[in-house]
Parts: structure tokens; C-alpha cells; sequence
């Protein structure tokens, strides 16, 4: 893609966000958390049935629209802006993303078309207990008996994990990293919601014991992880940039109709400094997020440069923007009834999950020679 | 599609083919390394910039009736791309940048034939004499004073802050015609000629120790009326007058050139194994991170007025960011130096001639010149996030 949305993707811009902001706006959001719910299956229907988000990147053989990570980016933006709970991030942006990079025919015709349209739920277990993002840290083991793989070990942190109806996990085997497909129903599995501080997006733990699974993809997975990896991190950016425009736009609608001292107060430089260097974080971020999906279409290093270049960015971006939000708000930001926070939950969550910036800024520095 | 004809073009050249033109170009006419000497310097480069204006390479944006290139946009930004590639020197004076575009807009036909294509060859320098010691920000305010006398303005007043002052044979300036009451809508755009009885430039020496600007005395200078660009009392509106595209264009320029900047300084770190340093890294990536998002900007700011005509909330914004990244950027070199990082050129233990601490002290200028970081924050929320005006500021 352009560094600049073409008129189609515009238009699919315009779609998701007049759907989600009548179907799912910012309060749906607090409601579901509230209750613990994972989403609202009204929406996840007819985000598949009507507006064929699940089928986005899916490619045509399999039941998908084919799409990029660009046209992934431009609706994950808009469902960061209204917080929107559901296994969309989980199921699309994680695992159908790994389905595809695995290359594997079979496990692509089993389960993408499920996913496409929208009766499959799914997500990608990776970290353990530590929650780093990372493929060389793992743990789990994969044992083959026969025909089949058997699961041991324990998968912490797992998006939407405690309700996905297939899970892939990240585990070791004599030759090297696998990837390996887990149904819900499949003995020896045992899930829970993590107690965390988004309850936007739940977190699961994922225990395996013997627990048979499917192998995706064949030899060593940490290559083509990587590229999963990328485009996580691109989703993830995306994701951000739009929670960080919400916030803008909130405090900049506030900072208009609040009076003190017989002005709005978005008449005093404080306020509008703080507005400004907002708009410098979101417009950055989302040169940053756009430029990740236009690159991590192709696996390589150019990708991983640009995908760790958006995570750091915008994960620091989201999480600076969410916090003056809530002091424009001042003691009203600080309420519960508040939406301020529930951006300032989700940011700080998305800043650490998949990697915190000074990681990125880490794994840069090694990619780019410094 | 209308076939361009004249300099050198082919009818059908390609993007590439244009891109391999101004390649063997400027290989064939790259002058080398400026000398160090400004007055060596400023022959040097008049005569690099005649080199680029005799063989149709200058003014990418401009109307070719001016000597310029009269490119479309998306080969505009080629031509920066490669300008940065090849390391020349760029304009010279503020002129090209800030008044050319007011005078290509409101200037008469006959203005415009005597001043665009000498700017544009480098044969006269222009400098802006906008600031006054007493309304910097607060530009609405000036005081320097054109009285009409018969065909001519007298000009009384003083200029400061003047960039390329000393070298500067043209001034383009904001006088008051109006009274002082009427603020903005009292000013009108003169054209002074610098080397004119009663024009005193002063040079002014900097913090750099250098001098980068001069200020500008004027006592009694007389201006012929013909010189004014304008109406009278009008001159506020051409002083608003945006470069808008052709920055966006250039924009690239910016992005190359601090990517050459943070790969060298990288190298500098590596030299002295500094990059074991995890806080060091830390810092170098996310310079890294900032330049690569500069070029984003621009490619993104490039892609919208192509595909929409209008460069969008980035462009608002990517000044911002390469100001604050320039100042952080040196100051982090000085500070991974350590003292010898303090070392100014004449000392035979300065690493690179001590350009790390000179651009600390120059790009502390990057906040104030051209409106400072708080009054382009103001501009920015009230006219991109149209937040309300501050009532204890005047109309604007
Ligand atoms: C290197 C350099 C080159 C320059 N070249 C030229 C040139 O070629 N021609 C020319 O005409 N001028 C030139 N200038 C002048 C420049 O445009 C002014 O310095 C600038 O507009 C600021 O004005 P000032 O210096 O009077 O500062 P002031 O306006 O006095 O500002 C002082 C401080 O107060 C702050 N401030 C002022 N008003 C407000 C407000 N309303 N709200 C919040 N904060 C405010 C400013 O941000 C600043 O921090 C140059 C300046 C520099 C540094």
C-alpha cells in the first residue's frame, strides 16, 4: 500500500467505523468488561456476516476476502478507538496471521474457513509465565506419539485464550520451535482468565497436560514465527494509534466546552500544548503503524524494522496520550464512570504485551547494526 | 497528457530516466566540499547555484517562465530525494524559501520578471526582515515606519534577527504604513534594496559564535512605491502566504539528511565502543526510531496531496518533530562524548571538528526561529484541533 490510504481503503475505514460506533461505541465496551464478558456475539455476527471483517486477510481459496496487514490495520484502528471487546485482535490478527505464515495447506483448509466466517474464535499461545514475547524462551513440550503431538506445559497471558475454540500453541520439540493446533475440547487442556488490568482484553492461562494437538507446519518454526511476530506487532500498532485518537479527541472535545475561570480551557496554552504534542504523538504513530503494514506484507528484515519501529512508537505514543487525557479531564477523568481509563488500562496493557518499547528499541538496535 | 518539452527533457522520460538525468548531473557539476572561509564560501556557492540554473536545474516547483523547473509534484520530491543523495549545498538568503512564493503569488508581471530568475540563479541574495527587536512573536506589533513620499516610501526603523543579513543585497520586509493601532492590518510588504543609503547591517554575533544573522538599521531609506508587493496595508496576508507543497516536497530532503546524520553518529559510537553501552543503545534506537518516522511523515504527507491535494494532520506536526529530534540528537552526542564532547574546533582533542557541540548550540534555534515550538503548539490546536482562540491574545 501507499503511506496514505487509497480510496477503497478508506472506504473500509469509513464502514467499520460508522458500524462500530453505532453496534459497539466506547460504553458497549465498559458494559461487557464490566460483566467479563468476552464480546458481544450480536456484533462478532454480523462482523463476519454483514461487513466480512473475520474473512479480511484470509486469502480467497480459503474462504477469505485476501486482503493485507494494511487493510487489518486500518479496521484494528478503528476498534482501538471504541476499545471494542471481542477475539477479533486474537483470532484474526494472531492466528489466522499464523495459519497463513505457516504455509500449511491442511491446517489452512481445516480451520481458516471457519475462521473467515466467523464460527471459529481463535488465538496464539506463546508467552509463559514471564510474559516475554519470545519463541527462544518456550518452555511447553510437544512430545509425538504415533500420528499425533501430545502438549505439557503451561501457557500464561493468552489473548482471549480462556473462551478461543482453538488455540495454537508455541512449543518445543526434538527439531526445534512448533507450532501446534489445540481445540477446545481436547482432554487435558484447562484454561482461566487472568486477573490483569484491561479487562477489555482478557488474558488467559492455558495449562497443557498430554493434551493432543495438531502440528502446523513442519521443522523448526522460529522463522516464520518471526514473521508472525511482525505482523502482531503491526496489528498491535494500529491498534494503538486508533485508542490514542480517541483519547485526543476526547480531550480536545472536553477542553472545548469546560469553563474555569470563565474560559473553555482549552483556551489556555497548558491545555493546548498538551493537545498539540498529543496530535504530534498520534499523527507519528500513524505514519509509523501505516508504514509497518504497508512493509510487513513481505516477511524480511524490512519488515521486522518497520514492525518493531511502529511497536515502540505507538506503544509509548498510546500510553503518553491516554494519561493527559485523563488529566484534562481533571477529577472527572479520575472517576470510574470515566472512560479515560479504561484507555489507560487498555494502552498500558498493549505497551507491555508483545514486548515493551525499550525491548523493541533493543531488537532494533540488533536489526539495523547499531 | 500534455508533452513537456525544454531542458533537456525527453518527451516520454520516465521517473527513472528523470532520476538518472539529475544523477549524472549532478556528478558531472558536484562542486566538492565547501571551503571553510564565508567569504570563499559565499562565491562558491553563487556559483554552484549558476551552475544549477544555467542547465535547468534549479527551482524544481517554479514556473518555468522564471527559470525554474515547473515538475509535478511527485518529481519534485525525485529531485529532493536526489539533491539530499548528493550532498550539494542548498539555497542561499531566505528568499527562495519564504518571499519567492509571495512574490510568485501577488507580485506584479514586471516584479516578477525583474527579481524571480536572479533570486532563483543565486546572483542576489534575499533576507527577510521580519523580526524587530520588540515584536518577535508578537509580529503584529512592528514599528519600523514607511512613510509615502511623492513615488517613494522613507523607512525608518530597525530589523534584527536578520539570517544572511551580511550578505544580503535585497531585503524583503514588513513595514508599518498603518498606525500602530491598527496592527496587522497597518503593514505593507516592501522590497528594500540592502546595499541602499541609510541600510546599516550590523552582523550579530551568535551563540555559536558565528554569524548566522545580522541586524538591520534603517534610517530614512528611501523605497521606490513600485517596490511594494501588494497593497498597501495589505502586507500581512502575502506575509502568511505558505509554501505548503513545495515544503511537503522537500520534506524527503530533511528526512535524508538526518538519516545520514544519525548513521554518523552511530559510527562515531561504534568507533569508540560505545555501543556496549545498553543506555546508549537504547537512546541510538530511538533516534533511530524518530528518523525513520520522519521519513514516514513525508512519505505519507507526500502520498496525500497526491492522492487527495492536501497534506494532511502530519504535515502540521513534522516540523515539530525534527526540531525537538535535531536538539535531542546533539545533545545526546555531546553527552556520550562526555567532556571531550565540550571540546570546541580549536582544540586538537575535538572529536569531528566538534560538530556534536556546534549543532547542540545551533539547533537551540530550532524552537525559536520561524515561530517558536509554543507559538506554532498554539497554532497547531487552534487551527488543526480547533481549539478556542486565548481572549488575552488580539484577534487574529
Ligand atoms: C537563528 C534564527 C534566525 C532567524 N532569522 C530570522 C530572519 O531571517 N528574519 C526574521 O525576520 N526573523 C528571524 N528570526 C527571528 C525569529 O522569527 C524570532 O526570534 C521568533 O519569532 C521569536 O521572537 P522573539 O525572539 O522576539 O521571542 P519572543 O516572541 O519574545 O518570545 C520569547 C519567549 O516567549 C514565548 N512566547 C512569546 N509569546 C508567546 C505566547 N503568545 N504564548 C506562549 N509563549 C509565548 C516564546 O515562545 C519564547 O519562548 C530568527 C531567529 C533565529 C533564532
Amino acid at each position: 500500500m501507499s503511506a496514505s490510504p487509497s480510496e477503497e481503503q478508506e472506504q473500509l475505514r469509513r464502514l467499520v467505523h460508522d458500524f462500530l460506533q453505532d453496534r459497539s461505541p466506547v460504553a458497549d465496551a465498559r458494559r461487557l468488561a464490566e460483566s467479563g464478558a468476552d464480546g458481544d456475539r450480536a456484533v462478532w455476527t454480523q462482523m463476519a456476516e454483514q461487513l466480512r471483517l473475520q474473512a479480511l486477510v484470509v486469502p480467497e481459496e480459503h474462504g477469505g476476502d485476501g486482503y493485507g496487514p494494511a487493510e487489518l490495520g486500518i479496521v484494528l484502528e478503528q476498534m482501538g478507538g471504541v476499545l471494542l471487546v471481542s477475539p477479533y485482535f486474537a483470532t484474526v490478527a494472531m492466528a489466522a496471521q499464523t495459519l497463513i505464515a505457516s504455509g500449511d495447506e491442511t491446517a489452512m483448509r481445516r480451520w481458516l474457513p471457519g475462521i473467515a466466517d466467523g464460527a471459529t474464535t481463535a488465538t496464539l499461545a506463546l508467552a509463559e509465565d514471564s510474559g516475554a514475547w519470545d519463541a527462544g524462551l518456550v518452555r511447553t513440550q510437544a512430545r509425538s506419539s504415533g500420528d499425533a503431538w501430545l502438549l505439557t506445559g503451561s501457557k500464561s497471558f493468552v489473548v482471549h485464550g480462556h473462551t478461543a475454540d482453538l488455540v495454537l500453541v508455541v512449543a518445543r520439540t526434538p527439531d526445534g520451535v512448533g507450532v501446534f493446533a489445540v481445540e477446545a475440547d481436547a482432554p487435558g487442556l484447562t484454561r482461566a482468565p487472568m486477573d490483569v488490568l484491561d479487562p477489555t482484553r482478557p488474558l488467559a492461562t492455558v495449562q497443557l497436560d498430554e493434551t493432543p494437538a495438531t502440528r502446523v507446519g513442519t521443522g523448526d518454526a522460529s522463522g516464520w514465527l518471526a514473521s508472525v511476530t511482525d505482523l502482531v506487532l503491526a496489528a498491535s500498532a494500529a491498534e494503538q494509534v486508533g485508542g490514542a485518537a480517541a483519547c485526543l479527541a476526547m480531550a480536545v472535545d472536553y477542553a472545548k466546552v469546560r469553563e474555569q475561570f470563565g474560559r473553555p480551557i482549552g483556551s489556555f496554552q497548558a491545555i493546548k500544548h498538551k493537545c498539540s504534542t498529543m496530535l504530534l504523538q498520534v499523527e507519528c504513530g500513524r505514519s509509523a503503524a501505516y508504514a509497518a503494514g504497508a512493509a510487513v506484507a513481505t516477511p524480511g528484515p524490512e519488515a521486522s524494522t518497520a514492525a518493531a519501529v511502529a511497536k515502540a512508537y505507538c506503544s509509548q505514543a498510546f500510553t503518553h496520550v491516554a494519561k493527559e487525557c485523563l488529566q484534562i479531564h481533571g477529577g472527572v477523568g479520575f472517576t470510574w464512570e470515566h472512560d479515560a481509563h479504561l484507555y489507560l488500562r487498555r494502552a498500558k496493557s498493549s505497551e507491555l504485551l508483545f514486548g515493551s518499547p525499550a525491548s523493541h528499541r533493543a531488537r532494533l538496535a540488533e536489526l539495523v547494526g547499531i | 497528457m500534455p508533452v513537456q518539452q525544454g531542458l533537456g527533457e525527453t518527451a516520454v522520460e520516465t521517473d527513472e530516466e528523470f532520476r538518472a538525468r539529475l544523477r549524472a548531473f549532478f556528478a558531472d557539476h558536484h562542486p566538492g566540499r565547501p571551503p571553510r572561509d564565508p567569504a570563499e564560501r559565499l562565491v562558491w556557492t553563487k556559483a554552484w547555484l549558476a551552475t544549477l540554473f544555467d542547465h535547468g536545474y534549479a527551482g524544481p516547483a517554479w514556473p518555468r517562465a522564471h527559470g525554474g523547473m515547473e515538475l509535478p509534484f511527485a518529481r519534485q520530491v525525485i529531485y529532493h530525494e536526489e539533491f539530499a543523495a548528493a550532498r550539494v549545498p542548498g539555497p542561499l538568503g531566505t528568499g527562495l524559501n519564504i518571499a519567492a512564493p509571495t512574490i510568485i503569488t501577488y507580485g506584479s508581471d514586471e516584479q516578477q520578471r525583474r527579481w524571480l530568475a536572479p533570486m532563483l540563479r543565486g546572483d542576489v541574495v534575499w533576507a527577510q526582515g521580519y523580526s524587530e527587536p520588540g515584536a518577535g512573536s508578537d509580529l503584529p506589533s512592528l514599528r519600523t515606519t514607511a512613510k509615502r513620499s511623492g513615488d517613494e516610501y522613507v523607512v525608518n526603523g530597525q530589523k534584527v534577527w536578520t539570517s544572511h543579513g551580511q550578505s544580503a543585497d535585497i531585503l524583503f520586509a514588513l513595514v508599518r504604513t498603518g498606525t500602530q493601532e491598527s496592527r496587522q492590518k497597518g503593514i505593507s510588504y516592501l522590497v528594500i534594496d540592502a546595499h541602499a543609503p541609510g541600510v546599516d547591517i550590523r552582523p550579530l554575533q551568535d551563540l555559536t559564535g558565528g554569524h548566522l544573522f545580522a541586524e538591520v538599521f534603517l534610517d530614512d531609506v528611501r523605497v521606490p512605491v513600485a517596490d511594494r508587493i501588494g497593497e498597501e496595508n495589505g502586507g500581512w496576508k502575502l506575509a502568511r502566504t505558505s509554501l505548503g507543497h513545495e515544503r511537503a516536497a522537500g520534506s524527503m530532503n530533511q528526512a535524508a539528511l538526518y538519516r545520514r546524520v544519525l548513521t554518523e553518529l552511530e559510527e562515531l559510537a561504534r568507533e569508540r565502543g560505545l555501543l556496549a553501552d545498553a543506555l546508549v543503545r537504547d537512546r541510538l534506537a530511538d533516534f533511530e526510531i524518530r528518523v525513520r518516522i520522519m521519513r514516514y511523515n513525508a512519505q505519507r504527507i507526500i502520498a496525500d496531496i497526491l492522492l487527495r491535494g492536501e497534506p494532511g494532520a502530519a504535515s502540521s506536526v513534522s516540523r515539530l518533530l525534527i526540531a525537538e529530534f535535531e536538539q535531542d540528537l546533539h545533545e545526546f552526542a555531546v553527552d556520550m562524548l562526555g567532556p571531550q564532547g565540550l571540546l570546541g574546533k580549536g582544540s586538537p582533542l575535538a572529536v569531528q571538528r566538534s560538530r556534536w557541540l556546534q549543532g547542540f548550540l545551533r539547533t537551540r534555534a530550532s524552537t525559536i526561529g520561524t515561530g517558536t515550538r509554543e507559538i506554532q503548539l498554539n497554532t497547531v490546536a487552534e487551527q488543526v484541533l480547533g481549539l478556542p482562540y486565548d481572549p488575552s491574545m488580539p484577534p487574529r
